[in-house]
């Protein structure tokens, strides 16, 4: 009876967030992946087409489905997001008949079956079993009845609503298609092809065809991203933007990635202008390649030849060995005795106290568990097999001096 | 995790800051489960569904309930510090559900979040899904021990001196005088250097040092050298070989076959049956030992068994009879030879015959 009436609140602050008027400071607010623009750059057409599609089942008062692909980071929830933001504003100025707009995320559901209630709780504030909710809404979308409002679903992460009968999925598809339904879907998901790879035909067919694929950003789109969340602060060194835009296209094209860089360049160029104390106080600090540099270098270089260089001296022995063995045997998997065999000869050649057998055991779980190295359980003990995590190469090149 | 703990302490004590902040701590190897994770969450958070320490509603009511919460939140919300310590565990979870929601959180602008995620493993990102991922700001901190010997010798000078605020003077100063000489001294420095060599652990360190100090008494009230190489020989003793110095001959001489067989047939898994033949060879041609029953060396050979210096292969079926199960030997030749040379009351027979059927190998 008690959790009925509850709400979910977090107690609020005492002191409010300090807001500064310095550039860096509101660059790097306005960089922070939530502050959604007003309209998002470089997705017009995704956008016009999402709106035209929709628009058009609203007016023709039928349902119907959309399935929209693309990696992570193209801006595919958000330009729904807005499509709905201004077809709510559209609604309220009478301008489109009524509807109602749900959102619901794969990944926040425990349970694929949970989509139900869910859905059900969304539409009319009603707490239902999964399966009393399934039957709710099918008598809701199937039976011709009173007239209703349009529905417009927004399912994310599509994916993960899948299960061993698909019957969630079919339940999604399917009922757009009746005629009173008035149910219009839009479903998100990261593979292209994933209506072919795992639906069943009879759901892949309701469907239909009518996709957007989101493509990755090219680094001229990136750079505009960038340049338009910044725009007037006089933060940023325009060339800069320039090399995230093209580091970040090169790789993924995921737009979080380059606000997440031009986020942390901004954090540095703060903590090198405080760190200088600066004798003109008040000089304006941009951002600039060296910072954008240093930020990259942060994110995208792999720790394990920092790791490996930092290690004790029985540590790169080992590493050593199981290169040596590698290449003694010229496969890429060798047991523990091998290796330890080749640590004590390397031992012996460089004059050093070779460990015990127990010590080299302790040397290799720990590469282990940090994964410099791949071992099975130790439980086999000399005979458990050891491999290299990385290429012999990056162990060379750390190793070397 | 010391090290965020005390940036945690830090932020705790400033004016400002005191109120305004919630540390919610979560550790992989307790919360095994998204399930239990919740809970924990809602527990720690004090949210209305929980009742004196117990969470009420389903998994999913729990999510909802959570996820409702923050995004109600907005700015004027109090600040929420995820502490994740054993990060690599939460990623095992099905379908990485809570790291999702986390830092989907932190990436849309509803109450503010900070998440820190603590692990030994350097790969890490790569456990994370795509979509899990492309959230993940990708900043990441590494702490390396990246300092040389020098350095090292400070670390074990703070460590074992008293420190300033220490009541009694005279004593404090004798003491830490006494320190910076005993790590002048050769002895004590090359024992530091070969634990340095191979593991440069602070952990492991304070190990050597407890097991040091802990030889002090009223009769040596002060640390010496030998302290140092006891503790140093207790840490490194080799298991496997001071395990074969507790076998009886019979043991020692199948243990024998059993290497020489392995290294004969190239790391062929042997069975009982080989090293018998093995030993009756040995007890009828080259000793003068008397040659044991098949039964009593059969016990033996069980007895090796159960103290897992060999281990049946997997997958040998339980129809086999036993003495024609496969088994692998965990032995290497080296640690035979290291354990025979300390075994005690030796004969020279199966001395001269361990020589001989070792020699053959490498």
């Amino acid at each position: 009876r008690k959790i009925k009436r509850l709400r979910p609140v977090i107690p609020s602050r005492q002191t409010p967030c300090s807001v500064s008027e310095n550039p860096l400071e509101l660059a790097r607010v306005k960089l922070h992946v939530s502050a959604v623009p007003e309209y998002l750059p470089c997705r017009e057409y995704e956008y016009s087409d999402i709106y035209s599609f929709i628009e058009g089942k609203l007016f023709d008062e039928s349902g119907g489905c959309m399935y929209i692909s693309g990696v992570p980071g193209t801006g595919k929830t958000a330009t729904v997001r807005e499509v709905m933001r201004c077809l709510t504003q559209a609604r309220d100025s009478g301008e489109v008949p009524l509807f109602q707009f749900i959102e619901i995320n794969g990944l926040r559901l425990t349970d694929p079956h949970h989509f139900y209630s869910q859905l059900l709780q969304e539409l009319t504030h009603e707490k239902a079993t999964t399966s009393h909710a399934a039957e709710l809404l099918e008598q809701r979308f199937t039976k011709p009845g009173l007239k209703r409002d349009h529905v417009v679903l927004l399912v994310d992460e599509l994916d993960l609503l899948w299960t061993r009968k698909q019957d969630v999925m079919y339940h999604i598809f399917d009922w757009p298609t009746y005629p009173h339904s008035k149910f219009i879907v839009i479903a998100i998901a990261n593979t292209m092809d994933l209506p072919e790879k795992i639906m069943l035909n009879r759901i892949s067919s309701r469907l239909g065809l009518t996709r957007i694929s989101f493509q990755p950003y090219t680094h001229k789109q990136l750079q505009e991203i960038v340049m338009s969340r910044v725009q007037g602060l006089n933060a940023f060194d325009p060339d800069a933007v320039q090399l995230v835009a093209r580091k970040v296209a090169a790789i993924s094209g995921d737009a979080r990635r380059a606000l997440d860089i031009c986020r942390r360049a901004t954090e540095i160029t703060k903590l090198e202008s405080k760190h200088k104390a600066s004798p003109e106080k008040g000089s304006r600090h941009l951002v600039g390649m060296g910072q954008i540099e240093q930020a990259l270098q942060e994110m995208f270089t792999s720790p394990k030849i920092a790791a490996m260089r930092s290690s004790s001296l029985q540590e790169k022995l080992f590493l050593k060995a199981v290169v040596a063995e590698y290449q003694r045997s010229g496969l890429e998997e060798a047991t523990f005795s091998q290796i330890f065999k080749q640590h004590v000869a390397i031992c012996r050649l460089e004059g050093i106290q070779p460990p015990t057998p127990s010590e080299c055991a302790a040397i290799c779980s720990y590469l282990g568990s940090c994964r410099l190295l791949l071992v099975e359980d130790g439980q086999k003990d000399i005979l458990q097999c050891v491999r290299l995590n990385m290429s012999v190469d990056d162990v060379n090149y750390a190793l070397q001096n | 995790m010391q090290l965020v703990q005390r940036v945690c302490d830090k932020l705790k004590l400033g004016e400002e800051n005191k109120n305004d902040i919630i540390l919610i701590n979560l550790n992989g190897l307790i919360l095994n489960d998204d399930r239990v994770a919740l809970k924990d969450i809602t527990r720690q958070l004090h949210l209305e569904n929980v009742v004196g320490d117990r969470v009420f509603g389903s998994f999913a009511e729990n999510l909802a309930f959570l996820l409702q919460a923050l995004k109600c939140g907005s700015q004027e919300c109090k600040s929420l510090i995820f502490i994740i310590e054993e990060f690599d565990l939460f990623c095992y979870h099905k379908n990485q559900t809570l790291i999702y929601n986390l830092f989907d959180i932190v990436q849309s602008s509803q109450t503010p979040v900070a998440v820190v995620g603590i692990t030994c493993r350097l790969d890490v990102i790569e456990l994370l899904e795509k979509r899990v991922r492309s959230r993940f700001s990708h900043r990441q901190i590494n702490l390396f021990n990246q300092y040389n010997f020098d350095d090292y010798m400070n670390i074990v000078k703070n460590l074992l001196q008293l420190p300033e605020d220490f009541s009694d003077f005279l004593q404090r100063n004798q003491w830490n005088g006494h320190i910076e000489k005993l790590l002048e001294e050769r002895g004590a420095k090359s024992v530091l250097r070969r634990q340095f060599e191979t593991n440069k652990n602070i952990r492991n360190l304070k190990k050597l040092l407890v097991l040091s100090v802990s030889q002090i008494s009223d009769k040596h009230p002060f640390l010496k050298t030998s302290n140092f190489i006891d503790a140093q020989a207790l840490q490194t003793v080799d298991t496997k070989a001071s395990m074969l110095k507790g076998l009886s001959l019979l043991e020692m001489v199948l243990v024998i076959s059993m290497v020489h067989l392995t290294v004969l047939y190239e790391r062929e898994p042997i069975n009982f049956e080989m090293v018998y033949n093995e030993y009756k060879k040995f007890a009828s041609r080259k000793s003068s030992l008397q040659c044991i029953e098949k039964t009593v060396v059969f016990k033996a050979f069980e007895h090796l068994q159960t103290l897992e210096l060999v281990i049946p292969m997997t997958g040998s079926t339980l129809t086999t009879p036993k003495p024609f199960r496969l088994v692998r030997v965990l032995m290497d030749p080296i640690q035979v030879k290291e354990a025979l040379q300390r075994y005690p009351n030796l004969p020279t027979e199966l001395e001269q015959w361990a020589s001989f059927m070792l020699s053959d190998i490498s």
